[in-house]
């Protein structure tokens, strides 16, 4: 493909994309550099920003509040959602017209594209209105755990819905063939097929919840900040501050330490995972 | 005498439930009814705390128009207006830098291309929030970027570019980018080729080449990122909010304040109804498009 | 008479399938297969052939109609529980195990231990010569190690019935035709009843025992290769399988028939058929002036065009009078027997040779 674009273009490309490049990771770079910043009162680079965060209690709670909603929602999520995008899959009957037929594609495409910000607020309401009618479900981490599944279960759906999709419709009457029924095919065809697709949905699933902010911001109570909500609070109290910096740059560090492994992992796994035949 | 057809889809029809059924119940329950909430709290009056009660009213529609106890403030329109503008913008820039960094990447050995990518969109895989504070600390008032602007007299002393119009835009632009660059390089990736080689055989060359054979093989993937950046950025809040200032609001900090600063949820609510009009709209208007111009089809549900 | 009860014999009784109220794709078809045979259900694409296929298979229930296997009321069973195995025309080989496990599967599903498994599976790829491969994935075989491998998975189940879907379908013609021969032998040696569904007149001949011919849902003609070949019952069968000339016919008396070529001598005793056929190989060609005008039923013409085709040469003759004839001849090493266009020529259609057959 390389030699049905000019040499000139293929200059004028990179030359163009080089320092897009270069500035997509310049104001991520700068917040690490700003993390070194002196210590009050002195001058150079020091650690003193990661030694203050270090010490903050409240940090380490919220970012074990994050953790856990981010593991306990993609738990979930997934298990849903994979139910979900085998059900439509395999039991759907491809030619139902008609209003009843298309609810499916509704439910599970309106939580993709609403707008955070409506979603965020469609479920204060609602655990506003719960909450004073029933008393469960207060602005809490539940409530929280419950938005973030919501949001979650149309992504590792669609994602096991894709993988099972572009299998040889055969395969499943293949298995029957050969003595095993259905309950036996889910185990020993669908599960391992679709396994990649379901690992994938749950990181899919962790990263939503991890970058997530306005959603959190507005089912979150007062106790339970996580580590976006701690941030944006940081903001608001102090502007830019040395502390954000340090915490910003390790949460940057991290997601990348993550990205090349496993970017790493995906590479070694290459030369086995064929899924025509 | 039921046939064993008919047993077959009741049969059919129980595995169906059994297994989507929980998924789907989920999201009606936790999304869908409370939304409808919401909407149909835009036609409550609101007391004095700004909680929705009776009498059912269309003032809140009134607000959104402009329309208070003072008379007629343009405000609204105009942050409508600005929402729009930033969203447009956001989504042609994040259009005109995809095109290169795409076809760049295309260009590149294929074992290299997957890490190219990866590296475009990896910085939206950390937090918004983090994301939105880099930009606020590269243009705010003591950084470089902000001396050099006023030094080219852009801007006044100790301020900086950000809290700002330009500053939304960058962050939009720069939050949004993947969401542009992944559907353009999904279809990029299916090109049939051969057409430039029509292309050139039929004496075309250069942009008009790339206008005619390249460029409408790119629609589908295009129109896709322009709806999965346009709608979100135009009801964006993080970015607006810490980066815009009071003299770059947009709708969504005016909804959320609605709920969070000065309560007054009919108002909130009637702003949410008309945001999802304007969105519903392009949505609309953009899948008209996409058939008209043969876009193709993805794996749909 | 065949035994219907014997292992792998199959009899299917009024068999019908309608998808969602339209013409019945299958339409009361009765079939005896026998055990151990290799029997072929020819037929253009949407006959209903993979559907009939599907439901002794299991993978389709028949609205009504019964089948037997083995001289078991198999038709409500279901597909795990029937001692039949399918070879898919995608292969359709789980993409998650290698060449080894995707051939043990039904093994395992029907709880065969691991020792005894890996003997079975072994002697299988043995047998069809993929044991080189028993460690790959399904993408990293070719289309041919594929088919080979799929077709181990259901042969190394012993099953009572083997069906083929159109199995060889995607394969480059060379490769076709080694396969056919390959597959041919193992059903000789294996002695099971293979059904096999094609659309490739070609196949159907070369490999079959018997043939059963479909179309729009019902069989047109069963019976043994030769049998279809040479004495077709009506068009649809005469025109599917291989060349051939059809005119109509009304009957003259005395053994003689009026068609659009002439009145033709026919040995076969005249029924209430309004058709004749006669296969292109069947007609003599001489040059017009060497024609032997003695015999009956030779006409003169002119090659309107000679199609060379390596083995025999096809001619289109224009007799005088309009009518076209289609002849076929093998190109000996005489050259006096080829022609080109514009040639005169005479046909001579052997009385033996004219069939006659339903509209």
């Amino acid at each position: 493909m390389s030699n049905v674009v000019p040499r000139r273009v293929r200059a004028v490309l990179a030359g163009i994309s080089w320092p897009v490049y270069v500035l997509l990771y310049t104001p991520l770079a700068l917040v690490a550099f700003y993390s070194f910043a002196p210590e009050p009162n002195g001058v150079g680079h020091s650690l003193h920003a990661y030694n203050v965060l270090f010490h903050d209690g409240d940090v380490f709670v919220a970012l074990q509040r994050s953790l856990i909603l981010a593991l306990g929602s993609a738990t979930v999520s997934t298990m849903l959602g994979t139910l979900l995008g085998y059900g439509l899959c395999r039991f759907r009957n491809a030619n139902a017209r008609g209003f009843l037929a298309n609810i499916p594609s509704l439910v599970i495409y309106t939580p993709i594209i609403m707008p955070s910000l409506v979603f965020g607020i469609s479920e204060l309401i609602f655990f506003n209105f719960v909450h004073r009618t029933t008393g469960l479900l207060g602005a809490g981490l539940d409530t929280m755990v419950i938005a973030h599944i919501t949001f979650q279960v149309p992504y590792v759906a669609l994602t096991v819905f894709a993988r099972l999709a572009g299998l040889d419709p055969n395969l499943f009457e293949a298995s029957n063939d050969l003595y095993a029924d259905g309950v036996k095919s889910f185990f020993y065809l669908i599960v391992p097929v679709v396994q990649p697709a379901i690992i994938g949905g749950f990181m899919l699933g962790i990263t939503l919840s991890i970058d997530d902010f306005t959603i959190s911001f507005f089912t979150a109570g007062p106790g339970s900040v996580t580590l976006p909500i701690y941030i944006y609070s940081a903001i608001a109290r102090k502007g830019i501050s040395p502390e954000i910096n340090a915490l910003g740059t390790l949460m940057i560090g991290t997601i990348i330490l993550f990205a090349v492994v496993h970017f790493l992992i995906t590479k070694g796994r290459e030369g086995a995972d064929e899924y025509s035949a | 005498m039921r046939t064993q057809v008919q047993n077959e889809a009741r049969r059919q029809g129980l595995r169906l439930w059994i297994t989507s059924g929980p998924g789907l119940f989920w999201i009606v329950l936790f999304l869908l009814i409370p939304s409808a909430v919401l909407l149909g709290i835009g036609f409550f009056s609101a007391d004095d705390y700004g909680s929705p009660i009776l009498p059912v009213t269309l003032q809140p529609f009134q607000q959104v128009a402009g329309y208070s106890l003072l008379g007629w403030d343009d405000g609204n329109i105009i942050i409508f207006l600005r929402s729009l503008a930033q969203a447009g913008i956001a989504t042609a820039v994040t259009a005109l830098l995809s095109y290169p960094l795409v076809f760049f990447i295309m260009t590149r050995p294929a074992a290299l291309r997957p890490l190219l990518l990866l590296f475009i969109v990896l910085p939206s895989w950390t937090n918004q929030v983090v994301r939105t504070y880099a930009w606020l600390e590269l243009l705010g008032p003591n950084a470089p970027v902000s001396w050099l602007a006023h030094a080219l007299h852009i801007v006044p002393p100790d301020l900086g570019i950000a809290p700002g119009t330009f500053a939304v835009t960058t962050g939009l632009a720069y939050n949004y980018l993947p969401y542009m660059m992944v559907p353009l390089y999904a279809s990029a990736e299916k090109l049939d080729w051969t057409l430039v080689e029509a292309g050139r055989d039929l004496y075309a060359s250069g942009l008009r080449l790339f206008w005619h054979t390249v460029f409408p093989q790119t629609l589908p993937g295009l129109l896709s990122g322009v709806i999965f950046v346009a709608i979100p950025a135009f009801g964006d809040y993080v970015v607006p909010q810490l980066l815009g200032g009071d003299r770059a609001l947009m709708i969504g900090s005016l909804i959320a304040n609605q709920f969070t600063e000065t309560p007054d949820w009919p108002y909130g609510a009637a702003l949410t109804i008309i945001m999802l009009v304007f969105t519903g709209a392009g949505l609309v208007a953009f899948r008209v498009l996409t058939r008209k111009l043969g876009g193709a089809g993805e794996a749909t549900i | 008479m065949s035994d219907t009860a014997a292992r792998g014999a199959i009899s299917l009784s009024g068999i019908t399938r309608i998808f969602s109220g339209m013409i019945p794709a299958v339409d009361r078809i009765d079939l005896e297969i026998r055990a151990g045979e290799f029997f072929t259900l020819l037929g253009p694409s949407g006959c209903g052939k993979t559907t009939l296929l599907r439901m002794i298979a299991g993978f389709e229930t028949p609205d009504a109609g019964t089948i037997l296997i083995s001289g078991r009321e198999m038709q409500d069973v279901p597909a795990h529980q029937r001692a039949v195995n399918t070879v898919f025309q995608s292969y359709a080989l789980f993409p998650h195990l290698n060449v080894a496990e995707n051939i043990g599967f039904g093994l395992r599903m029907r709880g065969v231990k691991k020792p005894e498994r890996k003997k079975r599976v072994d002697a299988m790829m043995e047998l069809l010569q993929i044991g080189a491969f028993a460690g790959r994935n399904a993408g990293q075989l070719s289309g041919g190690q594929r088919q080979r491998v799929a077709l181990a998975r259901a042969l190394v189940n012993e099953p009572e019935v083997v069906l083929l879907d159109e199995p060889l379908s995607a394969l480059d013609a060379k490769l076709r035709a080694e396969l056919q021969i390959e597959l041919l032998r193992m059903q000789k040696r294996l002695g099971m009843t293979f059904i096999f569904v094609t659309h490739d007149q070609h196949e159907a001949l070369v490999m079959s025992d018997r043939i059963g011919v479909m179309s729009r849902g019902q069989l047109q003609q069963v019976g043994p290769v030769l049998d279809v070949y040479e004495k077709p019952r009506n068009v649809f069968v005469a025109e599917f399988l291989g060349l051939s000339n059809i005119w109509p016919m009304t009957a003259a008396g005395g053994g003689v028939g009026q068609t659009p070529i002439g009145p033709l001598q026919i040995t076969a005793p005249m029924g209430a058929e309004r058709q004749v056929m006669i296969r292109p190989e069947k007609i003599w060609l001489y040059n017009d002036s060497q024609a032997p005008r003695d015999r009956p039923n030779v006409f003169s013409g002119v090659v309107r065009e000679a199609i060379y085709m390596g083995a025999s040469t096809q001619y289109r003759v224009e007799l005088t009078g309009g009518a076209i004839v289609l002849a076929l001849d093998t190109n000996n090493a005489a050259a006096e027997r080829s022609w080109r266009a514009g040639e005169a020529v005479a046909v001579e259609l052997k009385p033996d040779n004219i069939m006659l057959i339903e509209g």
